[in-house]
């Protein structure tokens, strides 16, 4: 409880030090910060209910652009890559977007079946965007025959800055002990590679899939504020959307974004 | 009484304070002090709330340090760790070569010192919050230097994927080299590894061993602490028989099982050490297995450090001044070529080259430390061979958006065109002459078999001369390390080369271009005037003069003698 | 003890004076003396030692005296071959030594102030005489301290912009460019710099840099921009307020003695 009160305060403190830093500063440093409740009791939720909705990109998209690979070429530039800050699908929707609850206090536990791994192959994070909950553990996978380098850009928690070799196919990360999102991944290595992920402290967390759409279950009857964070688009953690879910029920909330 | 009380109160606080000395983190409470002695001597690259967005560190790369996010590069602690107090100290004192932070040991007193490390935690509430020391690297295993252990570091230095940052020989040319930005977003190089003068926290093997293991928070370079090491929780015996395994095309059921065991092995000691970095507390045999694993971790990080460390000279080559001037050796017949094992035989001088920061474009940031150069005469012609360190090969596909000029690599050796005569006549303007003109060699890397004579009389006052083909020219471009062979007649035709003679000192100076660091016109590295002589072959009149002299003495003496007895007698 | 003879001690004299100039003195005052200065010493006591013995015939006698011995007495007969293979051999090394030697470049720039011009410029535009300048900020150290530390902390700015890569971060001329360069930069913490002069004498050596040295004196071979290529007069002015108030160093005033 202490340590979600110190995160929410130290976002703060990290929001307004962001905003103040020099234009000169990193592309990284001007994120729009996720919002965490203070606190958070995980549970059994029974009757829950459902958020759900797509999320689309307003006007027309431009055209993804195709990244240089300058090294290891023979197994990176096997397959053509494209800068994936903004994936804009069929019907104009847009892929990895977090959508989250931002005022839950209560509700289910995580999942723990779920893998949380970010895949390298082909020097490429997949997926793009990873949600990983507070003290869990990531881990990164290589399969190629290439060295890596996990660069995450923490600034709340320690940055992990951890070799890969070429050799290693699984690199268990060490779970972190605040919430904090988003947060960039890099590969110094291979310098277009790029992925964001989020250490989370609740489970109302969903990335949108290529056709915009997501879903939060078990939700606990009530009314929440819904934020959204984009890499491209940035967030509404200033208006966020008000949706109200009934027991068993669905309720749809859709956004549309533009570029920042 | 009362005395006496005081006189104890001292002792007790005297006492306190010895040991708090004593123990590791040492520095005083944060005081107006600390603040006053921030402020006046650091400010204006740290920034007042300790940011580093002082006034001046928009011109600097490496950035000075923002002291809000704990990141501290240069630690004796592990990964991830808060430096320890006398880290902090020691930085303030000894400064950090290659960058432009200056040791205050001269300047700043011991307590000022102290007291700036206070202050300076202050500007990150981790120091306070963190309830344990931080964790220190342990130095105890030492491996000492030997030819093994850097055969072992070498093979490790590939293995870990060093070479895509260092590059292959550690000249900091890896091919990733050109694409690395820092925490903050800035770009940033890998280390020269050739040239430990530059290294932030010193070139000894224990400083190397700490970034190692530690790595430089911030900056793109890992900590190679624990799990990142290949087999991590193998002994060195399994790691060798998993990796015949591993590259085996097929595996056997039998060879699949004995994989499968080293990896769950592994596995387990993975988890350990993530353990161990959550908090969460080993047991006894949990911390044997772990301590076991990190032994052969830093049993491998010594050889690799001991590998960096038989890159690079101990020291900085002296510079190429006073009398340790470039003397170009005479030698009977041809002169060697660029590739003639004859150059082995000379000593290279040590020419340390710096930014260019009197006429705009100007360059802060060099990232050409100097220029090496040898040379061989005989009696018609002069070679050179300069080399220089240049950690990206760059030919000119780019263009500068300011002058529409190619960006690319190249060096220009610059002498006068009359030697001055004497020691108070004025040499040319050390930046491609003014009043007096300056003859110059201009090599670049988009014609590298080729050098251009250029007569200049200031850096807008440059012309290619009319006769040119004079110059002999070789160059190589290999493990981010340009070689460049030069040979002209010591006399030619045209009356505006300078024309050499053995024996007379002639001022040379040098320019260079980094392409990849943005280097183009008057933006670049650069020396002042140093100075160059054809070695006069010695004179053989050394072997008649002395022996006619003493022979000469030896006569007098007798003659003298012969007058002594005479007049006695 | 038997009485040291006289040629014994003319010649103790002379090893010892020169060891003496050769090597004590130049580690008290820290540079070796040039060995012209040394040898010109040398024909001094040469000559003292001369004009003394040839005062008295007796003197004279008595300092031949030995020499004679050598020569003649056959009772010295080791001492005489010692002294004939001694001196050929010694002869022999000097001369190889002087004819053997490598020549070395002549000696870097001297360091001596140039003088400088009659009028003050920055630009082309004339500020005045540079006996009379001042600084137009100086005053408002008693009139207006607010307005004077803005100004210096001003010259802190643009020292910390500009300067401070040869100059170094506490002024003492030993910045990150400073140690490849020759000659090196000022060392505003040398008592004898800035109380030496006066702040229009910095005024010009700031403006014109290296290229607006004089003709006179030369090799000057200063690597100082030309400054007002890069600063505004105000900034100038305001960086010089800055050493002072840094260093604690007053600049000379007009009319104080050399």
């Amino acid at each position: 409880m202490k340590t979600y009160l110190l995160a929410g305060l130290a976002l703060l403190l990290t929001c307004c030090y962001v905003s103040g830093t020099f234009a000169a500063d990193s592309d990284a440093g001007e994120v729009e910060m996720l919002v965490f409740p203070d606190s958070y009791t995980a549970g059994s939720v029974s009757g829950g209910g459902t958020i759900s909705g797509i999320v689309t990109f307003e006007g027309s998209a431009p055209e993804m652009k195709k990244l240089e690979i300058t090294k290891d070429q023979a197994i990176c530039d096997a397959t053509e890559k494209y800068d994936e800050s903004l994936v804009v699908g069929e019907g104009n929707a847009l892929k990895n977007t977090i959508v989250y609850l931002i005022d839950v206090s209560k509700g289910k536990d995580f999942d723990k079946a779920t893998k949380l791994e970010i895949d390298q192959k082909g020097c490429k994070f997949t997926p793009h965007v990873q949600i990983v909950p507070v003290g869990a553990r990531l881990t990164m996978l290589n399969t190629d025959k290439v060295n890596h380098n996990v660069h995450i850009f923490s600034s709340i928690n320690k940055p992990v800055n951890k070799q890969q070799t070429k050799n290693r196919r699984k690199m268990p990360l060490a779970g972190v002990k605040k919430a904090e999102g988003p947060v960039a991944v890099k590969c110094d290595i291979h310098g277009w590679m790029s992925a964001w992920m989020a250490y989370v402290p609740h489970p109302y967390f969903a990335v949108t899939n290529e056709n915009g759409e997501f879903t939060l279950e078990d939700v606990p009857a009530g009314t929440y504020k819904l934020g959204y964070w984009h890499e491209a688009c940035g967030s509404n953690s200033g208006a966020p959307a008000s949706v109200t879910v009934e027991a068993g029920g669905t309720a749809t909330q859709n956004f549309t974004l533009k570029l920042k | 009484m009362r005395t006496r009380n005081v006189t104890l109160l001292m002792l007790v606080l005297g006492l306190l304070y010895t040991v708090m000395l004593a123990h590791a983190q040492n520095a005083p409470e944060a005081s107006e002090k600390g603040k006053e002695v921030y402020e006046q001597s650091c400010a204006h690259c740290h920034g007042t709330e300790g940011r580093g967005d002082g006034s001046a560190a928009e011109n600097l790369l490496p950035k000075p340090r923002d002291f809000t996010r704990g990141l501290y590069k240069i630690r004796s602690t592990e990964s991830g760790q808060l430096p320890m107090d006398q880290d902090l100290f020691d930085i303030i004192t000894i400064g950090m070569p290659g960058s432009s932070m200056p040791g205050w040991e001269t300047s700043l007193s011991t307590d000022d010192r102290w007291e700036v490390v206070a202050y300076i935690k202050t500007f990150y509430d981790g120091f306070k919050e963190s309830e344990t020391p931080p964790r220190q690297i342990n130095l105890e295993g030492k491996i000492s230097y030997s030819e093994q252990s850097v055969e072992t570091g070498k093979g490790l230095y590939v293995e870990l994927g060093c070479v895509e940052c260092h590059g292959n020989v550690g000249r900091g040319d890896g091919t990733s080299a050109p694409t690395l930005t820092d925490e903050w977003g800035f770009q940033t190089w890998p280390a020269n590894l050739t040239q430990s003068w530059t290294f932030r926290g010193g070139g000894d093997t224990e400083a190397i061993f700490k970034r190692f293991i530690g790595g430089i928070a911030g900056s793109p370079m890992p900590a190679f602490e624990g799990d990142s090491f290949l087999h991590f929780g193998l002994t060195v015996a399994e790691s060798k028989r998993l990796s015949e395994l591993e590259n085996k095309d097929e595996m056997t059921e039998a060879e699949e099982a004995e994989s499968e065991k080293f990896y769950e092995k592994m596995d387990a000691a993975v988890d350990l050490a993530l353990n161990r970095v959550e908090g969460i507390e080993l047991t006894a045999t949990e911390q044997q297995t772990y301590d076991d694993a990190m032994k052969v971790v830093y049993e491998k990080s010594w050889h690799l450090a001991n590998y960096v460390k038989s890159l690079a000279p101990e020291k900085r080559p002296e510079s190429a001044i006073g009398n340790n001037v470039l003397r170009s050796q005479y030698l009977q017949g041809g002169l060697p070529s660029m590739d003639d094992a004859a150059w082995e035989t000379l000593q290279s001088k040590h020419f340390p080259l710096v930014g260019q920061i009197v006429i705009e474009p100007r360059q802060f940031n060099p990232t050409i430390d100097s220029v090496n150069v040898k040379s061989f005469y005989n009696d018609t012609e002069v070679a050179f061979l300069f080399t220089w360190d240049d950690r990206t090969h760059t030919t000119g596909d780019e263009t500068d958006e300011t002058t529409g000029q190619p960006l690319e690599d190249a060096l220009a050796i610059q002498f006068p065109v009359k030697v001055p005569q004497g020691p108070t006549a004025p040499k040319p303007y050390f930046l491609w002459g003014g009043r007096l003109p300056v003859y110059l060699w201009h090599w670049k890397a988009s014609a590298p078999e080729q050098v251009t004579e250029v007569t200049a009389k200031g850096v807008s006052n440059a012309e290619v001369q009319e006769a040119q083909g004079e110059l002999q020219t070789q160059s190589v471009y290999t493990d981010g390390q340009y070689k460049l062979w030069v040979k002209r007649a010591l006399k030619t035709e045209d009356k505006k080369d300078l024309q050499l003679e053995p024996g007379v000192f002639v001022p040379i100076a040098f320019s260079a271009w980094d392409g990849a660091n943005g280097d183009v016109d008057t933006k670049r590295v650069m020396s002042s005037w140093y100075t160059f002589v054809l070695e006069p072959v010695p004179s053989s009149r050394r072997f008649v003069y002395p022996p006619l002299i003493a022979i000469l003495s030896l006569g007098l003496l007798f003659g003298l003698r012969a007058v002594v007895q005479r007049r006695n007698a | 003890m038997k009485r040291l003879s006289l040629f014994t001690i003319c010649l103790i004299i002379l090893i010892g004076s020169w060891a003496v100039l050769r090597f004590a003195v130049g580690g008290i005052v820290s540079v070796p003396i040039p060995g012209s200065v040394i040898a010109m010493y040398m024909g001094l006591i040469i000559i003292a030692i001369l004009v003394h013995i040839s005062v008295e015939d007796s003197l004279f006698r008595e300092f031949l005296r030995p020499i004679h011995e050598t020569l003649t007495d056959n009772n010295r007969r080791v001492r005489r071959r010692v002294v004939a293979v001694l001196i050929p051999l010694f002869l022999l090394g000097y001369t190889y030594s002087i004819i053997a030697q490598r020549a070395n470049p002549p000696g870097s720039p001297r360091d001596a102030h140039p003088s400088p011009p009659l009028e003050l410029t920055y630009k082309d535009e004339v500020i005045g005489t540079m006996q009379d300048v001042v600084n137009p900020f100086r005053h408002y150290e008693k009139d207006d301290p607010d307005a004077f530390k803005a100004h210096v902390e001003n010259g802190r700015r643009v020292y910390y912009n500009n300067c401070f890569y040869c100059h170094g971060d506490h002024l003492d001329g030993q910045g990150h460019f400073a140690s490849h360069l020759q000659p090196l930069p000022a060392n505003f913490q040398d008592p004898g710099i800035i109380p030496n002069f006066q702040e229009g004498f910095f005024f010009w050596r700031i403006a014109k840099g290296g290229p607006g040295l004089p003709a006179a004196g030369t090799p000057w071979d200063s690597a100082m921009p030309i400054w007002e290529n890069h600063l505004t007069e105000d900034e100038i002015w305001d960086v010089i307020l800055f050493l002072s108030d840094y260093t604690g160093y007053q600049f000379r005033t007009f009319g104080e003695a050399h």
